[in-house]
C-alpha cells in the first residue's frame, strides 16, 4: 500500500515539477471554451443551446490532449520495468497513475464548466448539473485516454493514434455527461439519471481500464 | 478439434480445400441474388425502386457487425492461448469489418438522401455504426503503428476486447441519446414485418455477402500463412549463402 501512495505522491510532484505542467489540460479546456463562442456566434438562443455539449466536449478533448505523456515516458527511460517489478503489481501502478493524473490536471475541470455554462447563459441549476456530470466523466474520461496511452505508448505519432482509439470508447460518458446539462437546462427531469449513467460509465471504466492499460504495457517488457 | 485445426500447416489444407467451394457457392449465391434483389422483386410502395439499396445495406450492416464480433472473439482466443491463427483471423477480418461498415454507410447515405432528405442525419443507428467503423480504424492504425509483430498482435488483441465489452454501452447510450431509424423488422419475436418478396432475395444476398466474407477471410489468412512462410525461407536461403561465402 505504502508503495502505491509513493508512487501517487511522485506522480503528483513529477506534474507539478518544472513550472505547473499539469496546467496544461486546464489552460487548454479554457482556451476551447474562450474561442468555442467565437466561432458559433454571439446568438444567446445558439449558444446556450450548445452549452453543455461544447463544455463536456472541451473536457473530453484535454483530457485527451497529455494523454501521450502518461505512460509514453516511463516506457521510454524503463521506470515501467521497475513497476512491473514492484509488489502491488501493473494494473494497480496504472490505475494509481492515471488517478494522479487526473487530479493533477483535471481538478478545475468541474469548476471551469460551472462557470462557462453560466457565460453561455445557462441557470445555475443547469450549470450545475453539468459541472457534477463533469465531475463523474472526469475519471472515465481519463482512464480510458490512459489506456490510449498504454497502449501506443512510445510509438511514433501516438498523438494521432490515442485520439483514434479514446474517441470511440469515450462516446458514453460523453453522451451521458453533456446529456446531464442538457436535460437540466430544458427541464426535462433526465438529470438525475443522466448522472448516474455517467457514474456508471465511470466507474467500468475505472475497473477495467488499469486492466487493459496494464494488459498493454506488459506486452512491452518481453 | 480446434487445437488440432490451430496447426498453421493443417488450416492451409483445410483453406485450401474449402476455398473453392465457398468461393464457387458465392458465385452462384450472387447470380441468384442479384438479378432477384435488383431486377426482379417488386418495388415498394412506400419507399419505390430505392429499396433496392436495402439489398446490400442490410447485408453490409450484418456482416460488419459479424467481424467486429469475429474480431473480438479471435482477439481474446489470441489473448489467452496465443494462438497464431487467431491473431490471423483479427488481423484479416479488420479491414474486411471496416470495409462493410463504410458501404453500409455509404449505401445508407445513398437511401436517406430520397428518403428522409438529408445525405446524413444523426441518428442512433447512423451514429454506432459510425463508430463502429471508427473501433476498426482504430485496431488498424493500432497495429500498422506498431512493428513488432508480437507486440501488435498483443496490443492489437487488448484493444479489440476492449471495444467488444464497449460497444453495447456505446449502442445504449447512442440510442438513449436519439431515435429516427426504422426498428428491427427482420429478426422479431413475433415474425418479420418486411413482405415475404423483399424477404427471400435479402435472405440470398445476406447469405451470397456472408460466404463471401468466409472466402475474404480464408484467403486473406491463407496469404499470410505463406508470406510468413515466404520470408522464413527467405532468411534461411540468405543464411545458407552467408555460411558458405564464410567457407
Amino acid at each position: 500500500m505504502s508503495a502505491l501512495a509513493a508512487l501517487f505522491a511522485r506522480e503528483l510532484r513529477l506534474s507539478w515539477a518544472g513550472g505547473g505542467g499539469a496546467a496544461g489540460p486546464a489552460a487548454f479546456n479554457l482556451a476551447a471554451l474562450t474561442l468555442a463562442p467565437l466561432a458559433i456566434g454571439p446568438s444567446a438562443e445558439t449558444l446556450a443551446a450548445a452549452a453543455p455539449g461544447v463544455i463536456a466536449f472541451a473536457l473530453l478533448l484535454s483530457a485527451l490532449q497529455s494523454a501521450e505523456r502518461m505512460f509514453g515516458e516511463d516506457t521510454a527511460d524503463g521506470t515501467l520495468e521497475l513497476y512491473a517489478l514492484a509488489g502491488p503489481g501493473l494494473a494497480l501502478a496504472a490505475l494509481v497513475k492515471m488517478a494522479a493524473f487526473a487530479l493533477a490536471s483535471l481538478w478545475p475541470a468541474p469548476l471551469i464548466a460551472f462557470f462557462a455554462g453560466l457565460a453561455y447563459g445557462l441557470s445555475a441549476e443547469a450549470s450545475f448539473a453539468l459541472a457534477a456530470g463533469l465531475a463523474l466523466a472526469a475519471p472515465g474520461l481519463v482512464m480510458i485516454a490512459g489506456f490510449a496511452g498504454a497502449l501506443s505508448a512510445g510509438l511514433k505519432r501516438a498523438g494521432l493514434l490515442i485520439a483514434l482509439i479514446a474517441a470511440p470508447l469515450q462516446v458514453p460518458i460523453l453522451i451521458f455527461a453533456s446529456g446531464a446539462g442538457r436535460a437540466a437546462a430544458e427541464g426535462t427531469g433526465l438529470a438525475g439519471a443522466n448522472l448516474m449513467m455517467t457514474a456508471a460509465a465511470s466507474l467500468l471504466a475505472l475497473v477495467l481500464a488499469p486492466m487493459g492499460a496494464a494488459a498493454a504495457l506488459k506486452g512491452r517488457l518481453e | 478439434m480446434w487445437s488440432y485445426f490451430a496447426n498453421p500447416g493443417r488450416f492451409d489444407g483445410l483453406a485450401r480445400t474449402l476455398i473453392p467451394w465457398t468461393a464457387g457457392l458465392t458465385v452462384v449465391l450472387f447470380a441468384v441474388g442479384i438479378p432477384w434483389a435488383l431486377v426482379v422483386s417488386p418495388p415498394d410502395y412506400q419507399q419505390g425502386e430505392t429499396i433496392r439499396i436495402m439489398h446490400v445495406h442490410v447485408p453490409a450492416a450484418w456482416l460488419s457487425m459479424a467481424a467486429y464480433a469475429g474480431l473480438g472473439a479471435s482477439s481474446f482466443v489470441y489473448f489467452v492461448w496465443r494462438h497464431n491463427l487467431a491473431d490471423l483471423a483479427a488481423r484479416s477480418l479488420a479491414p474486411i469489418g471496416a470495409v462493410f461498415a463504410a458501404l453500409c454507410l455509404l449505401t445508407g447515405s445513398l437511401w436517406g438522401r430520397p428518403m428522409w432528405g438529408a445525405w446524413w442525419v444523426w441518428d442512433a443507428r447512423l451514429t454506432s455504426m459510425l463508430v463502429l467503423f471508427l473501433l476498426f480504424c482504430g485496431y488498424i492504425a493500432l497495429r500498422v503503428a506498431i512493428e513488432d509483430e508480437r507486440l501488435a498482435a498483443r496490443s492489437g488483441a487488448v484493444l479489440a476486447m476492449a471495444g467488444l465489452i464497449n460497444l453495447p454501452i456505446i449502442k445504449f447510450s447512442v440510442d438513449w441519446w436519439n431515435t429516427l431509424h426504422q426498428p428491427a423488422s427482420v429478426i422479431r419475436f413475433d415474425g418479420p414485418t418486411i413482405h415475404a418478396s423483399q424477404l427471400w432475395p435479402l435472405l440470398v444476398m445476406t447469405l451470397a455477402f456472408t460466404v463471401f466474407m468466409v472466402t475474404l477471410v480464408l484467403s486473406l489468412m491463407r496469404s499470410m500463412i505463406l508470406e510468413t512462410r515466404a520470408i522464413a525461407l527467405g532468411r534461411a536461403i540468405e543464411r545458407r549463402a552467408e555460411a558458405e561465402a564464410r567457407r
